[in-house]
């Protein structure tokens, strides 16, 4: 739990209502970190092949897992129309495969209650995979066809990173929770 | 027999519960259809967002500016501790290839004197390549969908769309879009990239098309069929009016391929600072230059010496009447 529930507004102290504003940060990490994780993507690496992992993507389907309340997927949209922007897409592409990425997290956490690491990795895997080749598609809508055989190499280095975003996450929710104020109810 | 009796109450927790879950799903269902929505919009107009794209890369072309400097510098200090140890036979290569380029370079002096007087002689006319800017290469996407680089100037410092930007290796690509501070560039590897370009050694035209990849292809060959070289050079051609002639792309590495394979000259990522150019001949705007106020003069009126018709802001024709204000 990133914030835990405050007492009701109307009984709330006024300590405790400053308190309580000076909390609502929290419930923005998610989103603030999956924008700086769209930001990291434009690092100008000399790489090769076109590798970058898909990081914002992977950080959407983390946060959804962790803390869906706080990831739903009109969010996810906003990331993804963020993106967007900043790629140079035509605005709609990530937007709408990020919120779909979002959607499809939570019917498989109705799905599949009681999920393993390995299994919540190989359904992000094939989620990847789904979502990238689904960009064609929709970049073809937007009368933009790109050829999907490149993009293969940043599925590929998404499924690596996987393990070590999905960790970076959970540690930040672990840090938010320790230092999460407490309540004194009733 | 059928049970006709109510059915028990759901209890508030689950019917609230399952409301929001409905809520959820109808939301879920409403912003998918929005990205659907954009995309159309985009296919009708593909400079939607246009302006939301500039000014998003105005806040992170900065950012990055800043963030890959200390990055810039450490790459530095690791290439001068890599280029001490390999110095020695770095400079025996270097002085042999020296006594090479000194003999081809009296010889060019010659030709170029000789082509600077034939073309005075011929008064031939050429435009001339301006620099507009030179900034630092702030973003790029490593990604595999698009390869766009952002640049830390825009039209604050004269960048506009469509201008050829060159790397002290080579070209880089053009810009495609421009906010106030940071514009954006479709680099050479882009998969819609398409530049004109003739092969040095035959004169041979063609387009290097980008795919995605590291590399190029060159395609669409026009001209005498000779057959390509490996390490045979490819400059841009001049034809399009953007990028101006000569401007190194890259060098053949796979000539036997059906489309050869071109490796680039400049690597956009490690050039760091590069020059934007005006373009070499801007193509002309061919945009109405206004509407036509005066009404077309009856052949009536010409023969009694009304003057012939004519733009608004055309200069008045000596002795007529007065310009429409």
């Amino acid at each position: 739990m990133i914030a835990s529930p405050p007492p009701p507004a109307l009984l709330m102290t006024p300590v405790e209502r400053r308190r309580w504003l000076l909390s609502l940060w929290r419930y923005a990490v998610p989103v603030i970190m999956c924008a700086g994780l769209v930001i990291l993507m434009l690092a100008p690496l000399p790489l090769p092949v076109p590798a970058m992992p898909n990081l914002a993507l992977m950080g959407v389907l983390a946060w959804v897992m962790l803390q869906p309340a706080l990831m739903p997927p009109v969010l996810a949209f906003v990331v993804g129309a963020l993106a967007d922007l900043l790629f140079g897409l035509p605005l709609g592409v990530n937007a709408t495969l990020f919120a779909v990425a979002a959607g499809s997290i939570r019917l498989l956490d109705l799905l599949i209650v009681d999920r393993s690491h390995l299994v919540d990795w190989f359904g992000v895997s094939l989620l990847i995979l789904a979502c990238t080749l689904a960009t064609g598609p929709l970049l073809a809508l937007a009368g933009r066809p790109l050829p999907v055989l490149p993009m293969l190499w940043q599925v590929l280095t998404s499924m690596i990173a996987w393990p070590l975003l999905l960790r970076a996450c959970v540690a930040m929710q672990r840090r938010l929770a320790r230092s999460a104020p407490r309540w004194s109810h009733g | 027999m059928l049970d006709w009796s109510q059915s028990p109450r759901r209890p508030t927790a689950v019917r609230r519960q399952q409301n929001l879950a409905l809520v959820s799903a109808v939301i879920t269902g409403g912003v998918v259809m929005a990205g659907l929505i954009l995309l159309l919009l985009a296919r009708v107009n593909p400079q939607t967002g246009a302006g939301v794209r500039a000014a998003a890369g105005d806040v992170v072309a900065p950012i990055w500016d800043v963030v890959r400097a200390p990055i810039d510098g450490s790459a530095r200090v690791v290439g001068h501790i890599g280029d001490y140890f390999g110095a020695v036979s770095r400079a025996d290569a270097l002085a042999a290839e020296l006594d090479k380029a000194n003999a081809r370079l009296r010889t060019a002096r010659a030709q170029a004197r000789e082509l600077a007087q034939l073309k005075q002689l011929m008064a031939v006319r050429e435009p001339s390549r301006q620099v507009v800017a030179t900034a630092r290469i702030a973003a790029a996407t490593s990604g595999g969908v698009v390869r766009t680089a952002m640049l830390a100037a825009g039209l604050a410092q004269g960048v506009t769309r469509d201008l050829p930007v060159i790397g002290a290796d080579g070209l880089i690509g053009r810009t495609i879009e421009a906010g106030s501070q940071s514009a954006r560039v479709l680099l050479l590897t882009d998969a819609q990239s398409r530049v004109p370009v003739v092969v040095e050694r035959t004169g041979q035209a063609g387009l290097a098309a980008g795919e995605g990849l590291p590399s190029l292809l060159l395609i669409d060959r026009i001209g005498p069929e000779v057959p390509l070289l490996a390490g045979d050079r490819i400059v841009t051609s001049g034809d399009g009016g953007v990028f101006p002639p000569g401007v190194l792309v890259g060098v053949v590495i796979d000539p036997a391929a059906a489309k050869p394979v071109i490796r680039l000259a400049a690597n956009p990522l490690g050039a760091s600072y590069v020059t934007v150019e005006r373009a070499w001949l801007p193509i002309p705007d061919d945009a109405p230059q206004g509407p036509v106020f005066d009404a077309p003069v009856p052949v009536e009126a010409r023969r009694r010496g009304a003057p012939p018709p004519r733009l608004r802001d055309a200069a008045p024709v000596p002795g007529s009447a007065a310009v429409l204000p």
